[in-house]
Formats: C-alpha cells, structure tokens, sequence
C-alpha cells in the first residue's frame, strides 16, 4: 500500500485552470509533492528533473500533445516506467485507444471528481495510505 | 478565498485569453491565413473553455461549447471544409461563447434565442456537410457532470505498476565509475553518447560527480570535471560494459565491479512491474527530442548540478502578474524622484559648485539612472494595443450586420506598445472611428458593385510609433468625404464664411468640428448624438490629435496620434514676461536669434518671421497667453521654430531658453481647469509651477486668427 505522500506527481495541462482543479484534487486525496508543466515538452523535462512517479497529463496540449509525451516518456529509459493518466473528454474513445497502445496506465474523464481520480489512481497503484 | 473561488478567477481570466485566441484564430480562417495549428489552436480554445465549464457546473456554456467544439473537430479531421460562411457561423458562434463566459462570470443572463439559433447554425454546419455526429458526443449536457466513476464501456482495463517501498535486498548489479580525461573531449568524443549506450544495456542509476567542478573564473573550459558513477541492474556481460567504452578506454578512468545494491542509491526509484495486460512494454517511438538523461548532458558545463537541483525546474513562463496599484505607486514615486532629482541638481548649481566637481560628476550620474529608472518603470506599464484591438472585430461584425454591408476589417501592428493608462482611453475613439467608418464611410452593398468595387468594403485599423508618438490609422475605401456637401453644410450652419478659401484639407477636417454632422437622419450606428468633435476633445486632452485625409471614392483615413505616455515629457525650459515655461521638445523643430530685420510686422499686434525662404507666423507667447500686453523686441529674444501635428508650423518668441529636461506631467484640467494655449503642468527643479504649452492650440488659436485677419482685408 503506497503512501499517496511518497508519491511525486506532475500535473500536464496547458490551462492553469485544468492543472489548479487536478491539484487541488490531489492535495485533498493525500499528495504533497505535485508539479506543473503546462505542454508535454516542458512536462519531459520537469519529469527527469523531478524524477515523478506519476503523471496526470491533458491529451490537447500546443507543442507537444498528451499522445506524443506519453510516447516520449516511454521510450526514454530513465522515465519509461512513470505511471500515466491520461485527462480525456467524455467521448474520446479513439483517443484512448491510441493510449492504450501506447501504454497508458489509465485516463479519467473531465469533468472528474476527486473520489473518481481517487480511484484511477488506485486503479493503477492499489490503494492508497 | 475559497481554493475553488480562486481557481474559478483564473478560469475566466484564462478564458479570456481562449477567447481573443478563438476570435483571432477565426479570423485567421476566414482571411485564408490560417495553417492546421490554426485550427487545432481554435478547437483547443472551445475546448479548454468547456473543460473548466463543466468542472464548475456551467452548463449552459458546456451544451454551448460542446456543440461548437463538434463543428470544429470535424473541420480539424478535414471533414468539414474551411468556407467564409462556416467562418461568419463561427465568428458569431465565438461572440455568443463570450457572452456566455461574461454571463457565468457576473451571474447575468444571455439572448437565450440568439444563443438557439446558432446551436442550431452549428449543428447544422455539423450534420450538412458531414457525416452525423458521432452519437456519443450528443447526450453530454444531459450527462451527470460529476459522475464518479466511468462504467468502462471501452473495454479498458488500467495497468498496475508497483511501487516497491524498499529496494530488493541483495540485488547484484555492475557498478561503473566512468571518469573521462580532458583528452576524451579532445577527440570528439561524447560522453552522454556513452552513458545513453550503458542505458540500453538495462535498468541503470546514474549520477553525475561535480566535485571537481571548479569556480568560474578558474574553469578550464577544455578541461574534464565531472565524473559518473553508474549502478546498472541486470546480469549483463562484463564484456558488453567494457564494449562500449572501447574507444574511450585509454582516454578515461573506468572501474567496473560487481556489487549489491541495496543502499547504493540515496533515493532508489520504485521498480514497476511490467503489467501483464499489454505484452508490447516499450514502444518502439520515434526519438524523443530531449536528452536521456540530464546528467549526461553536458560535460563541459559546471551548471549541470546546479539543474539537478531543488531549482532545477526551468522556468516555464518568466511572466508575474502584479496588481497595477502597486505598478502606479512605483510610477508616481520615480516621478517624485525625478522631481526630487532635479530640485537637487539645481540646489547643488546654486552652491556655486565647478561642473567638474566629484558632486556635480556623482548628480550628472544620478540624472543619468533615474532617467534610466524612469524608461524601464515605463517600460513595465507599456501594453501592446492588441487588448483595445481585440475588441474590434466584434464591433465591426455587429455594425455590418445592422448596416446590412459587408465588412472585412483587417488590423495591423496590434503588437505596438504603448502606456497602459493610453490604451484605456483608446477604445471609445476607435469605437467611434470605425462605427464612423462602417456607417458613413463605407457605401452599400449595391452601391459599391455599381462604382465597380468589391462588395465587401475594407476598413483597416493600424497601430505604428512615429516620432515618439503612438499613431491610430482607421481607413476605409468607401465613398471618401463628399466635400461639396461637407462645405455647403457647414457654411448653412453658420460654421464657415460663404466666401472662405479652403484646401481640401481644411473641407475635410471640417467634420470636427462642434455641431456638425452631415448625416440627414441622425443614424443608430455612429449617430447617437455624439460627434466627431467629442472624440476630437477627449483626443485633445489627451495631448493627442486626430485628422481626416480623404480621396473621393477611394474612401478616407483618420490618423489618430497620441503620446507614448501620459506621464512625463522632454521639454525645453523658456522664460516669457518672467514666467517660465515648457515647450515639448518633440514640437521643436529649431530654435534661432532672430534679426531686426526678418520680422514683418503685419498689423498691430501681428507679425511674421522669414525662416529662409518662407514667413512663418510669429507667436508671442507671452502676449497669447496674456502675460503681458506689448510684443517683446524680437531682436533681444529667442525663437522657437515649432511645427504641429497637421504639419503647421509657427515660430513662438520668447524672452530666453533655460535648458532641457525631463518633467512630469501634472494635468492641469484636474486641478485647476482648461486653459487656452496651455497643455499641462509642471513642477520645477526649485519647487515652482511651470506650465506646459500646447504648440498645436497655440498654432491653430494663430492660423485662425491670420485667416481672420486676411477676410477682413479682402473685405476691405
């Protein structure tokens, strides 16, 4: 049972808005270590500085869009094994199935709540402390 | 504040961004300009905005955005063709976003029928030209908006890793100090190409030694600092270690043992288990565009550790946001500097102190730096136009629709930048131009096709810096001013003399005048009892002028030009009848001694001065502002060439020339009242008041007067 405390998060969205309300979403679930990019290129490189274990990213970002970061998380080694959510819409089916070939680990919906981040996180880590 | 409270603020504050990037964006598509990351750049705008709509339960701005959002995907898949109508939809659909973000921000309410009638518009762009929406995507606004959980209906099941709180004990792993020499360098050779082949060997921890890194100033840029020390996991062949380093290998210190890692790393990183869902772990990508590994970046560079660090995060937006009280504060305080500044400077004159002493030396450098300070502090408060721009093409939109005329409007140099407290003040002259432009400037459709235009009329609006001054271009290639008529009303007015000579200028520049408008019925558009002469007067306390050049049927441009900032002035100190006053420097074109001789008297009270070849009006100023009542002797004074906004020019005689500086501009509207001929106010070095002189009112108060004058001879 992990600690949501030892977990490093980064938050990846382009609107300071969407990154707030996953932040605070966080916090309350238990997660003290949360950082923020706002495009994937950015995120890449906050990941290695920060060495996270968990990224929550948005799909549609400029630069460098949630598809094409998760992609380049995974095929770098030092960051290959980072759990990724990703932040959908409601009905992007196709989008989440390019994901999973990729290697998401999971992806919520928005509008989410913090119970139903909650729970993809746990979905992914097992439940939490 | 509520944490939600305030991240709502930023969600309208950034919706307001979305919002001038949607309609720029649109505008973009509709002119032909726009590129693919247009139009990804438009979608992501509508869809960030229902992103955070939905996370706060609006609605009614979520149904609305989703439904744009459909329209505007289809047209990122190609589905949907980039039309000029498809663009009007959505240029209208992007105004009624923005009344709809306004409504959910300050509780009002919205034209609900305007808001069905373009869902419906959108909804049919969607379904007309392209195949019916994806049925998933209709039912969202009746969707719970804080669903908790997702039934997967996509058949998706989250992949597990584990974190493993304590490392495995007793885990054998090669352990490599890779120590290169200043040599490897030498020979081209890279270092993180090494590290990064070591990565592809297995699971590796690497950290970089900068102990040896020295300072600054003693670094050996060809030198060799760091070293790494490398834990690779895995039973990996001691030959496939010492394989890649074979180049190296005479050029570099490399220990390469067996060890157990089980405290080697300080902060060992969780091990995940490869989850058996997807066989396929890695995917085989394209190259990600940033390093492996930030440690094995940069050899040479002794910053390396210093990223590593707590700070290590880049910036990602060297921007902050300050309240603009605090901004004005620092302003008036560096004006009360300059005040300050001065009054020192001349206390320190009045000592009797040699130029070349240490304190006069030490104040020339004062005056230098608070100059400076005042520039950058100026600098803070600059804004481009673009937030007085943006507001435009709705305007624009709305007046051709009440006209019924086509409008493009195409805008230039919106990053031009000027003081903030300018721009607030720009918006109600450029609402009033190009209401003007659109309503009377521009003729009607059929008329237009009848005089062999376009139907679509053009206005532009223009921003560009001229001589220390922001410019306004609002121009149409409508009708132009009709000058028969513009001069037959004015003389039924009582405006003009019947029997006054004027250019065509001059006819032009008519329409500014108090009690004129030409319209016959006053108009709903640009008419609303407001004219062109109440944009003139709060341009003129502005310190700025606007005129009117036109070309018949070709159509008309006001040019509009205000100071970069309303705060402070490079002037010239003069001396009149014992008062001292200021002159813009930016008016003065030269200042001469002038001669007996060069004056003509042309009246009691008026003369003019021969500048070479011509005969410039000649201003007493201390008589027009009523300091004294005889002219001065021009022989004993100075004269100041001066040439006004419209290119008129004038030369103002006054007793002496004190210098030049820098003054702080004190509206003297504000606290006193307006005076003829005097354009602000001032405090001087030694505390005084000095007024400031508007060369322009001065000019116009003189060429007035001349003309006048000249009626009256040819009257008589």
């Amino acid at each position: 049972m992990p600690a949501a405390s030892s977990i490093r998060v980064l938050v990846v969205d382009d609107q300071l808005t969407m990154r707030a309300l996953v932040r605070s979403a966080l916090q309350q679930i238990g997660f003290s270590d949360v950082s923020e990019a706002p495009d994937g290129e950015e995120g890449l490189k906050t990941l290695i500085a920060k060495g996270c274990q968990l990224v929550i990213s948005d799909y549609n970002m400029p630069k460098m869009d949630g598809l094409d970061f998760l992609r380049a998380i995974r095929s770098h080694e030092p960051t290959r094994k980072t759990a990724f959510i990703m932040l959908t819409g409601r009905s992007d089916k196709e989008l989440v199935q390019r994901a999973i070939q990729y290697g998401v680990n999971n992806y919520i919906a928005k509008p989410f709540t913090t119970v139903g981040l909650k729970q993809k996180i746990e979905a992914v880590f097992g439940a939490l402390t | 504040m509520d944490p939600m409270d305030a991240i709502k603020v930023t969600f309208f504050q950034e919706c307001d961004e979305q919002l001038a990037e949607l309609e720029s964006g649109l505008m973009a598509l509709e002119a032909g300009e726009g590129d693919r990351e247009t139009v990804n750049a438009v979608f992501r705008a509508v869809h960030s905005v229902k992103g955070g709509a939905g996370a706060f339960g609006f609605e009614d701005l979520v149904k609305f955005s989703h439904t744009f959002e459909t329209v505007l995907d289809l047209m990122r898949s190609d589905k949907l063709a980039i039309s000029a109508d498809a663009m009007h939809v959505m240029l209208r659909a992007s105004d009624v976003l923005a009344d709809l973000v306004h409504a959910a921000r300050d509780g009002g309410s919205v034209d609900q029928g305007r808001c069905d009638a373009l869902m419906e518009e959108l909804d049919q762009l969607a379904h007309g030209d392209a195949a019916p929406a994806p049925s998933a995507a209709a039912p969202e606004g009746d969707a719970p908006l804080y669903a908790d959980v997702e039934p997967d209906e996509w058949g998706f099941v989250p992949l597990r890793v584990v974190m493993d709180d304590e490392p495995p004990v007793g885990e054998e792993a090669w352990k490599i100090i890779f120590m290169p020499r200043a040599q490897l360098y030498a020979k081209g050779s890279d270092a993180t190409i090494l590290l990064r082949e070591l990565a592809l060997l297995g699971d590796c921890e690497i950290e970089v030694d900068d102990t040896l890194v020295p300072s600054l100033d003693t670094l050996d840029a060809n030198g060799a600092c760091l070293s790494w020390t490398i834990i690779l996991h895995g039973d990996k062949d001691e030959a496939a270690i010492r394989e890649i380093f074979e180049f190296v290998e005479g050029d570099c210190d490399l220990i390469i043992e067996r060890t157990s890692v089980s405290a080697a790393a300080p902060e060992p990183p969780p091990v995940f288990a490869p989850a058996p869902v997807i066989a396929a772990a890695p995917i085989a990508a394209a190259p990600a565009p940033t390093p492996v590994a930030k440690q094995a970046t940069a050899p040479s560079a002794a910053a390396a550790s210093d990223s590593e660090g707590k700070g290590g995060q880049p910036a990602a937006n060297a921007t902050i946001r300050v309240d603009l009280e605090r901004v004005d504060r620092l302003i008036d305080l560096v004006g009360e500097l300059v005040i300050n500044q001065a009054m020192l400077a001349q206390r320190v004159a009045e000592t009797g102190v040699a130029r070349s002493s240490n304190v006069a030396l030490g104040l020339d450098e004062l005056e230098q730096l608070t100059r400076e300070l005042q520039d950058s502090v100026m600098a803070i408060r600059a804004q481009p136009v673009k937030s007085v721009f943006q507001r435009m093409p709705r305007l624009v939109r709305e007046i051709a629709t009440a006209t019924n005329k086509q409008v493009r409007l195409v805008m230039d140099g919106e990053g031009t930048e000027v003081d903030k407290t300018v721009i607030e003040r720009l918006s109600d002259p450029i609402t009033h131009m190009l209401r003007n432009a659109v309503d009377h400037g521009l003729e009607s459709t059929q008329d237009r096709i009848d005089a062999g235009k376009p139907a679509e009329g053009t206005i532009r609006l223009a921003a560009l810096h001229r001589s220390g001054r922001i410019v306004i271009e609002v121009s149409d290639d409508g009708r132009g001013i009709n000058r028969e008529r513009v001069r037959a009303k004015a003389i039924e007015k009582g405006l003009i003399s019947p029997d006054v000579n004027m250019t065509d200028e001059e006819i032009d520049n008519i329409i500014f005048l108090p009690g004129f408008s030409t319209a016959s019925a006053i108009s709903d558009i640009s008419g609303r009892g407001v004219g062109m002469d109440v944009v003139k007067r709060s341009i003129q306390a502005l310190g700025g002028r606007i005129s009117i050049t036109s070309n018949p049927g070709k159509g008309s441009t006001f040019t509009l030009s205000l100071p970069l900032t309303l705060a402070v002035l490079d002037g010239m100190v003069v001396s009149a009848a014992d008062q001292t006053l200021i002159a813009p420097l930016t008016t003065i074109i030269e200042t001469l001694q002038p001669k007996a001789g060069e004056v003509r008297r042309l009246g009691p009270n008026r003369s003019v001065i021969a500048v070479r070849d011509a005969f410039v009006p000649l201003v007493d100023v201390g008589v027009a502002l009523g300091f004294r009542k005889e002219a001065a002797q021009p022989d004993s004074c100075v004269v100041l060439l001066v040439e006004s906004e419209g290119g008129g020019r004038a030369a103002l005689l006054v007793d002496d020339i004190q210098g030049q500086r820098q003054v702080v501009i004190k509206s003297l509207e504000a606290n006193y009242q307006r005076v003829e001929g005097i354009a602000a106010a001032t405090i001087l070095g030694d505390g005084r008041v000095a007024l400031i002189l508007d060369v322009d009112g001065l000019i116009a108060q003189r060429v007035s007067e001349t003309r006048a004058e000249t009626q009256l001879a040819k009257a008589g």
